[in-house]
């Protein structure tokens, strides 16, 4: 059954190729994908957010987002906020140097002792972070928490998952004349058709109050988002059973 | 007298694929050991944000890509922060040129890894060559 990407967090790395902080950030952001939060976090490579198409945009909006920054430039924080949204929490390597009194990483291709003990270190921090997001409900709309009990979530896949090829799915539609880019539409309509909901007025409330949840829908077109919505499905079911 | 232009080398930043890994382990070897005095690593992650000093270097310099998936994120940040892709190598390509040497390992490549990774960095160490040499070499060679 698909899976609406619900409850798992942001990870992005700056990555910097210059210094060894920077393969701190990309060692720690490994170890909480492949080890030590495998079923609750994914990533993202920083320039898709340029390179890429809207859905890697919609990252940071999507997922509550942890930038790992290995120095004070903080490319990741800035980059994801300037072109995404603005992340969850913005952790600086550097930063937690110093808060631990641990030493200065160096080796850009292989970390010293203290390289080492800074990607555990700020691994764990990390993964900390990913704990206390998964307790609270994020409003992809905005792209901040918000004050609210959190969903019952269905399982989560255990295993690292890597953004950079799939992004967000999007879907475009035509409403009042103008084309609009709806999030996660497409992985919508097939939740929808898996579970039997057919398009008809009937499930169109839902249809409306679910896409809602990942764009915003002005108060004042949603008679017209509903009509538009129930047209792609329209559609979205019968290229399915054509496909068949 | 100005200084000797170097040649930019920017690798994939990508943290999730081995192909990534070999792009970064190729762009040290060049930088680091085999043409330490004619390359600059310019990390991606200052390109996205549009940091000053990165854009310069590339828009001084002739760039070397390297990247580890069809998405092109290196070359296409170069060539929208107004720089010139003298060549970019997709590490794909380049194992098909070696496939002797299977790569495996994202945190740490495996030893066929690091000879796809050494066998790469020889290759844009020709390339560097031409480029100081004032050959330029066919940028799309």
């Amino acid at each position: 059954m698909p899976e609406l990407p619900r409850k798992k967090v942001g990870i992005v790395a700056c990555s910097g190729e210059e210094l060894a902080e920077g393969t701190v950030t990309r060692l720690a952001a490994l170890k909480v994908l492949e080890q030590l939060r495998p079923a609750d976090t994914v990533t993202i490579c920083l320039p898709l957010f340029l390179a890429g198409g809207e859905g890697d945009r919609a990252f940071a909006r999507f997922y509550p987002t942890v930038a790992i920054d290995g120095c004070d430039q903080r490319c990741a924080a800035r980059a994801t906020k300037l072109y995404s949204g603005k992340p969850a929490a913005s952790v600086v390597v550097t930063d937690l140097i110093i808060e631990h009194g641990l030493g200065k990483p160096e080796g850009l291709r292989s970390l010293n002792p203290a390289g080492l003990q800074t990607v555990e270190v700020t691994a764990l921090h990390v993964a900390g972070l990913v704990d206390s997001f998964l307790d609270k409900h994020w409003d992809r709309r905005r792209g901040e928490f918000i004050q609210e009990m959190p969903q019952p979530e269905a399982g989560q896949p255990v295993e690292a998952t890597c953004s950079c090829v799939s992004g967000i799915p999007i879907q475009k539609v035509e409403i009042n004349g103008k084309t609009v880019t709806l999030v996660a539409l497409p992985l919508i309509f097939e939740q929808f058709r898996q579970d039997g909901k057919m398009p008809a007025n009937g499930t169109l409330g839902e249809l409306l109050e679910t896409v809602r949840v990942y764009n915003a829908i002005p108060a004042a077109e949603e008679e017209t988002y509903a009509a538009a919505l129930l047209l792609a499905y329209l559609e979205f079911c019968k290229n399915k059973e054509a496909a068949a | 007298m100005n200084p000797q232009p170097k040649v930019v080398i920017v690798p994939c930043s990508g943290i999730g694929k081995t192909y990534g890994t070999v792009s970064r382990e190729a762009a040290y070897e060049v930088t680091g050991n085999i043409r330490p005095e004619e390359t600059q690593l310019v990390a991606l992650s200052l390109l996205v944000l549009g940091d000053e000093s990165a854009r310069a270097a590339v828009a001084r310099n002739p760039a070397i890509t390297i990247d580890g998936c069809k998405l092109g994120c290196a070359t296409k940040m170069v060539q929208e922060s107004g720089g010139t892709v003298a060549r970019d190598f997709a590490v794909l390509d380049v194992y098909r040129r070696y496939k002797q040497f299977k790569p495996q390992g994202i945190s740490e490549l495996n030893q066929g890894g690091q000879q796809l990774a050494c066998a790469l960095a020889e290759e844009i160490a020709a390339v560097v060559d031409d480029l100081t040499s004032g050959s330029q070499g066919d940028p799309h060679a």
